[in-house]
């Protein structure tokens, strides 16, 4: 215990102090003083300067009163997805204090800007604080009864006008994941898989080219795991400012093993700053830097050749492809002189373990699938996933968009991946103790138009939805061309900012011709603001995750239980809450909530996370979200100091509950709570046994191809009774291998119901009972299999990743040879990117407009921004929308640091009014915008479109304004990285 | 007795501004005045490094001999304190301090800066420990709950130590004999006439 | 102001260095080529460790500033004893003076006949200007030497108050005592041109060292005319750097303040000194002197004693106008 002590206590009282306190019979204040000196202030004008600024205005909301208890509640910052756990001091209801949470072996008491502020989300100065409409342009307050009455009207309305598909539910990464869950399932009862979330726009792109390539979209190892790794790779990631406190697990790593840190990224950003290498490259040519690595690897024979031999197919396939992607080549492409290339190829592949991270510096491109395409085909060809510090650290945005991808709130999947197939939508009624025929009743039929077939509700509940990327082009398009019965005519928006997305412009034009908008967020968003609707848009105060209890998915799938810190503030509700009080009105509340415990809450009656999450605990088999019990999670987070810091396994001395168990419970966590399967640190992890933690790759494409086998050859989870690859367990293979007799009657009699007539095909991921599962595990196995990943994903549009200019390319000349993808039709709508780029060259876009504009984060703001600008503590730090620009360029145009700048695009004649920040950050020819801003739009403040006192202390020009058309061909991902523009000063 | 000091390992620091709202936060310090800040030298450059810095709590305090109405102390930890019902807002001490610590409330015209704020190092000030008056006007008193400042606590990469000079020193000197480098202890040379060295 | 602060100077030596440091090879290893803070101290010599910032502050650009630990010693210590001396110095001397020689009396006596010297502007402008720089001068001597003289005396508490207070009433009356400066110039600025007759005052040492001695002035002798121009240039002097205090945004940067800060205390201490030898020969130190700023009427003989040739024009100009206004009556 620190006592302070000062010197000046003796010294406080002067000898003549007893004589001048006798005078004033008490310490002397500043008016005794006069009166006993006689002297008089009549006439000095100073008195009103005295006014506020002689002491510090303090709000009495941060003081702890140290003789009244102190409740301490954890939870989990809102933020990025490192998942920093807050330990919250309340007293009297009101939260206090912030104070570090030594215990969470992920962030291990410390913060980043946005997690040591999240104290004020709930002091809500600029919060929306009730209901309220928009009457004739005019924000009106109305009841929360009066709003969803309303709102379940003109649902109902445009449902039988339009049809169930016209109405888009745009969810959030800031769900907790029993509210992403519920959301999804509200998707389904309403009819429609136009459903989605940030995931589209920060890692579909991940999702979709991991998944293909070895099983799962998610991050394989961890922020604590990459402390093992002895070579680090960045490309298009900026940690230091997105994910903060991973860089304390990446630099101590870095420090303690001397590890090599490369930092690969066209702008030398303060991730950079700390690396061992920096290598400059031309935005949106990773490819060619990829295989111009592959290259050197292959000609020097440094691939790990026993590592593909046991694990992957396809890789001789790749090295044809790479043979093409020469030194002179690459250069050419990307900038990177090949020493500089074969010098990093050479650390990655031969000073091991190592890991690869990236972020939406690679996946938002047209190529973004490709990217991570190749990504995995460095780590692959150099032996690098599945196994500690490897991997594919792929840092996720949001603080659960990992956890909401897993949910299903994706315009192709159910929850936990299981896709759109009969065989989902069968799995899920089980689940939910609903038929099968229900969800086919309220799904829309599509008629034959623009030459397609029409579809039956039953095909159409099987086909993807509109991505977010592109809902507005869903408004307003020929209705021709849209791929459901009608254009989307309602947006229901919770959490998402309407800023996130290029073409700002084309964003501003659906907005306005939307028959309903529903805004259901902390803040107004984007959604609130940009347009210039008079009516029939309503915005619905919802609570922060602070102000309600429930679990969140960190980027290393570790589920961290979030305990209520305090009461909704103001009117605001719970997600919960909100979903189920419209479900009452849309008439499917009693089927949709029937499996919850449903408590009194604020304004009406709410299902508990707890009973939420025990449901997923049910059904979430093929991403192993069964295990993670809510008392499980809760036990981890009351025990977090015994989990070890670099192997995230609670110690021998840790309580019996939670021995044993990785921090978090990463998924896959199989079985039942009850097996008590400790989680997955490490996916596909062969030197772990399957009951430990440990994997293999996943085989989901088949078993073979081109006659070769798709099945592991020599290799197994340490402890495998089948010691070679197998397909996924199900009670068929169960028979064949003769451990059907294993399962418990119980388990048997569950697996009787689901399969009917087909019993063999009850596999481990529709087994309600979790006994197939449990039975592989305890014979050493992985329930779904053990299989290769493929280097070859033929069912994608490039099968093996060949580079491809961007759209609006700064290098024309390249776009013959490297054009984009052909023109397509995907998730409902078209993508005509190879006729804009065709366009572009032919029109020599890149004349006009000569620099390279990128875009990415800053640390005090996240995502759209609103919340973090409206937080006057990182506000302050921020002031002003910018864009980064090189001394020579800004020379060259008479711009200087800190002077206005109008930055102007090439579609729509956009243009940004910002202030220029120059410096060597960037190269010359580039230029770089945080895509936090909003409330600026081409130079008109739009401060007045929020409602009162609710408006964003820091507003500014969006840098999607200026971002142009492109879309990936698989995920509809956006192309936010690359796109042309030129700066002028203002 | 503990003489406490700051220590930011710059080869750690990344510019998160934790410390900087963390401060914020702990003392509900208002808008404009800035305890804490990250300033980054050669930025955008290969050199680049960023120190996050408040006042140091020098030895032989250079604001302390310029104040002419001695409002600041040092206490028995080493931590340079001020009183404001003393201060006079004359802005002497922020011409004297090397480090740019010392903040005021208002803008500076007509003298009338208000009293001046800064980092206390999260110790306070001459009001009884803890107690609602010292809140008001200093902030949390974290010394004296047996804390120590949440800047350093919640710094995200552990690069802003603090704590008992010579046991930050030994850490750092421990970081820079296992990782091989180190770009200095910024600011002690000048705040504590010494610096680390290894 | 803008937000991104840009310190030039001390950022183009931050870069230079930053040339310097890494390797010939075309490899960029950002660990390696980092700044070190022994390099750059010993190639910026004394100035400032200046970087990016993201809050609107141009000063919070700088990391580290050494040299103001020189401003720090010349301000607590230096100007302190300079203070004290110039002070305490004049007092001791005019102390010492006043035994020696005494109070200055009219030799010739007092002649009961009174003579105007100074109207009543002129007497408001010089009490106005006297008050306020009194205050002044106490209020500002207070924040030199008040910690070691009245805080050990008064206690924390009162001295805080007294100085808040001080430094209020220093902030404000420096307006009129600004105002009251313009008006002395405008009106004795004519009567205050040096000329050969204050050759022979001063050669005469003013008549002050010995009795009996009583060299000629006009409306003002050598002795007035160097107090006059002490207190204009050491009034403006002390009138620029003060506003610039007050308006340190205008001002510039802290090292401007520190010379403006360092300028006025030089000043004042040195013009407080003068001006106690004037309060001093005003009052105590000559019989008769103080009628002049009282009553605004002397005694015809002390006018003559300190101001024939003055006493001469002013009988000379009520001759002529008695003239003047008789004429017409004849």
């Amino acid at each position: 215990m620190l006592v302070k002590r000062r010197h000046r206590d003796a010294a406080t009282t002067g000898r003549l102090s007893q004589m001048a306190a006798g005078m004033a019979a008490k310490p002397l204040d500043r008016r005794s003083f006069l009166r006993a000196s006689g002297l008089t202030v009549g006439g000095l004008a100073a008195i009103s300067t005295l006014g506020a600024g002689m002491t510090r205005r303090v709000e009495a909301a941060g003081f702890t009163d140290m003789s009244q208890p102190i409740e301490v509640k954890t939870n989990i910052c809102t933020h990025c997805s490192v998942g920093c756990t807050v330990k919250a001091e309340v007293q009297n209801g009101v939260w206090v204090g912030q104070e570090p949470a030594y215990g969470s072996p992920i962030n291990r008491g410390t913060h980043c800007a946005k997690g040591a502020s999240v104290r004020e989300l709930v002091h809500g100065d600029r919060r929306i604080k009730y209901p309220m409409k928009k009457v004739g342009g005019e924000w009106q307050r109305i009841t929360w009864d009066q709003a969803l009455d309303e709102i379940a009207e003109k649902m109902g309305e445009i449902r039988s006008n339009s049809g169930a598909d016209s109405v888009y539910l745009l969810g959030s990464a800031k769900f907790s994941n029993e509210g992403a869950y519920l959301f999804r399932k509200f998707a389904a009862f309403w009819g429609t898989n136009n459903v989605d979330h940030q995931a589209r726009i920060c890692h579909s792109t991940t999702v979709a080219g991991v998944a293909n390539t070895w099983g799962y979209g998610a991050q394989t190892n961890s922020y604590n795991d990459i402390r093992n790794a002895k070579t680090v790779i960045f490309m298009g990631s900026n940690a230091a400012e997105a994910h903060p406190v991973s860089l304390q697990h990446i630099l101590e790593g870095k420090e303690t093993q001397r590890a090599n840190v490369i930092v690969l990224d066209p702008r030398f950003t303060r991730t950079a700053a700390h690396a061992t290498e920096y290598v400059r490259f031309r935005p949106g040519t990773d490819i060619a830097v990829i295989h111009g690595m592959l290259y050197h690897i292959f000609e020097n024979g440094w691939e790990d050749k026993e590592y593909i031999a046991q694990r992957v197919w396809g890789m001789d396939q790749v090295r044809e492809v790479v043979k093409d992607y020469t030194p002179d080549v690459v250069e050419n492409i990307s900038g990177i002189d090949g020493e500089t290339l074969k010098r990093v190829a050479q650390q990655f592949a031969q000073e091991r373990p190592s890991t690869f991270i990236w972020c939406m510096g690679g996946t938002q491109h047209t190529v973004g699938t490709a990217n991570v395409r190749a990504y995995n085909l460095l780590l692959l060809a150099t032996g690098n996933v599945g196994y500690e510090g490897t991997g594919a650290n792929i840092f996720r945005g949001h603080c659960n968009v990992q956890g909401a991808t897993d949910f299903g709130l994706d315009v192709g999947n159910l929850p936990c991946y299981y896709g759109l197939g009969a065989g989902a939508w069968r799995h899920w009624s089980r689940v939910w103790d609903v038929s099968y025929e229900y969800f086919v009743s309220r799904f829309d039929a599509v008629p034959a138009k623009g030459g397609r077939d029409a579809r039956t509700p039953e095909q159409n509940m099987e086909i993807p939805g509109i991505t977010s990327t592109r809902w507005f082009d869903a408004v307003t398009i020929d209705s021709e061309e849209i791929d459901q019965q009608d254009n989307i005519k309602a947006m229901i928006v919770f959490g998402h900012g309407g800023n996130t997305v290029p073409r700002m412009q084309d964003a501003q034009r659906g907005m306005d011709a939307l028959d309903l908008l529903v805004v259901a967020d902390p803040h107004p968003t984007t959604f609130a603001a940009l347009h210039s609707r008079t009516d029939n848009t309503y915005l619905l105060p919802i609570c922060t995750q602070f102000e309600c209890s429930g679990s969140r998915t960190a980027s290393n799938r570790s589920i961290q239980w979030g305990e209520k810190v305090v009461d909704p503030i103001f009117e605001s509700d719970n997600d919960y809450a909100v979903i189920y009080a419209l479900s009452e009105r849309l008439g499917f509340a009693d089927q949709m909530f029937k499996n919850y415990e449903m408590v009194q809450g604020k304004f009406g009656m709410e299902p508990t996370p707890e009973s939420i999450l025990r449901e997923i605990n049910r059904g979430g088999w093929s991403t192993g979200y069964t295990g993670q019990s809510p008392e499980r999670l809760k036990a981890h987070m009351a025990n977090q100091e015994h989990f070890d810091l670099i192997t995230l396994r609670a110690k021998p001395d840790a309580p019996a509950e939670i021995q044993g168990d990785y921090y978090g419970l990463p998924w896959p966590c199989w079985g039942t709570p009850e097996l008590r399967h400790p989680g997955t640190h490490i996916l596909y992890n062969t030197n772990l046994h399957p009951m430990e933690g440990g994997g293999a790759f996943r085989p989901r494409f088949g078993l073979e191809r081109d006659g070769e086998t798709l099945l592991a050859e020599g290799s197994w989870p340490r402890g495998s009774e089948i010691q070679d690859g197998y397909p996924e367990f199900t009670y068929a293979l169960l028979e064949q291998l003769g451990w059907e007799g294993d399962l418990t009657p119980q388990e048997m009699a569950v697996i009787e119901r689901i399969g009917g007539e087909n019993i063999g095909g009850v596999s481990w991921s529709t087994d309600l009972s979790g006994g197939i599962q449990r039975v592989a595990l305890e014979h050493g196995c992985v329930p779904f299999g053990n299989g290769k990943a493929r280097a070859v994903a033929w069912n994608l549009p490039d099968p093996i990743p060949v580079h491809r200019e961007p759209i609006y390319s700064s290098r024309p000349d390249l776009v013959a040879e490297y054009p984009t993808n052909a023109d397509r039709r995907q998730q409902r709508m078209p993508n005509i990117g190879a006729v804009v780029q065709a366009d572009v060259v032919e029109r020599g876009v890149a004349r006009d407009f000569p620099i390279i504009l990128t875009s990415g984060r800053l640390v005090e703001y996240e995502g759209g921004g609103e919340e973090t600008r409206s937080n006057p503590w990182l506000a302050e730090l921020k002031q002003d929308m910018f864009v980064e620009i090189n001394p020579e360029d800004a020379s060259a145009r008479g711009i200087v640091d800190g002077g206005w700048v109008w930055v102007t695009g090439p579609e729509g004649g956009s243009r940004a009014r910002v202030k220029a920040l120059v410096t060597e950050r960037v190269n010359k020819g580039l230029a770089f915008m945080p895509f936090h801003f909003a409330g600026w739009f081409q130079g008109e403040d739009q401060r007045g479109n929020y409602p009162a006192g609710t408006d964003p202390i820091v507003l500014g020009e969006s840098v999607n304004v200026i971002t142009t058309y492109g879309y990936d061909p698989v995920t509809g991902m956006h192309e936010g990285k690359v796109t042309l523009c030129q700066i002028a000063a203002a | 007795m503990a003489r406490m000091k700051f220590l930011c390992d710059a080869d750690r620091c990344i510019e998160c501004q934790a410390c900087v709202t963390a401060c914020k936060n702990e003392h509900e310090v208002p808008w404009g005045i800035n305890r804490r800040r990250v300033v980054t030298i050669n930025d955008g450059l290969p050199g680049e490094r960023s120190v996050s810095m408040a006042c140091m709590h020098c030895t032989d305090a250079p604001c302390a001999a310029v104040c002419p109405v001695a409002c600041f102390y040092t206490t028995d930890d080493g931590v340079v304190l001020h009183n404001k019902d003393t201060c006079i807002g004359c802005g002497y001490c922020s011409y004297a301090c090397p480090f740019g610590a010392p903040q005021y409330p208002q803008t500076a015209n007509f003298g009338t800066r208000g009293k001046m704020d800064k980092c206390t190092y999260c110790s306070g000030g001459p009001e009884p420990d803890m107690s609602q008056a010292e809140y008001v006007k200093y902030g949390s008193n974290r010394l004296a709950e047996g804390k120590l400042p949440l800047c350093a606590e919640m710094c995200s990469t552990k690069a802003l130590l603090a704590g008992d000079g010579d046991i930050i020193a030994d850490i750092y000197r421990e970081r820079v004999v296992t990782r091989g480098y180190g770009s200095g202890a910024w600011g002690w040379r000048t705040a504590y006439g010494e610096t680390v060295t290894v | 102001m803008t937000i991104f602060s840009r310190l030039l100077t001390a950022l183009s030596l931050v870069l230079a260095l930053s040339l310097i440091a890494p390797a010939a090879s075309a490899q960029v290893n950002p660990t390696e080529s980092s700044v070190n803070e022994d390099a750059l101290f010993q190639a910026l010599g004394t100035s400032p460790v200046a970087g990016r910032v993201t809050i609107p502050d141009a000063n919070a650009g700088y990391l580290i500033k050494p040299e103001n630990k020189s401003w720090a010693a010349l301000q607590g210590q230096t100007l302190h004893t300079l203070s004290i001396v110039a002070v305490v110095g004049m007092i001791a001397i005019l102390a010492l003076f006043y035994l020696i020689r005494g109070k200055i009396r009219i030799d010739s006596g007092w002649s009961g006949r009174k003579i105007l010297r100074f109207n009543a502007i002129e007497r408001f402008a010089h009490w106005t200007l006297a008050t306020t720089f009194i205050i002044l001068a106490l209020t500002g001597l207070n924040l030199i030497i008040g910690k070691s003289v009245i805080l050990p005396l008064f206690g924390e508490a009162a001295f805080g108050t007294l100085s808040t207070w001080g430094k209020i009433a220093h902030n404000y009356l420096a307006w009129p005592f600004m105002a009251a400066l313009v008006m002395i110039v405008l009106l004795w600025i004519i009567h205050n041109v040096p000329n050969k007759v204050d050759l022979e005052w001063i050669k005469q040492g003013g008549g002050l060292l010995k009795k009996g001695v009583h060299p000629p002035a006009r409306k003002f002798n050598a002795g007035q005319k160097l107090i006059f121009w002490s207190v204009v240039l050491g009034g403006a002097a002390l009138s620029y750097t003060g506003i610039m205090l007050l308006f340190p945004a205008e001002a510039g940067t802290a090292a401007d303040w520190q010379f403006y800060q360092t300028i006025h205390a030089l000043v004042a201490a040195a013009l407080s000194a003068i001006v106690i030898a004037h309060i001093y020969i005003g009052s105590v130190g000559m019989e008769g002197a103080f009628d002049a700023m009282g009553s605004g009427e002397v005694d015809e003989n002390w006018a003559k004693e300190h101001h024939a040739l003055w006493v001469e024009e002013v009988k000379a100009t009520q001759d002529r106008n008695t003239k003047q206004v008789a004429t017409p009556a004849e």
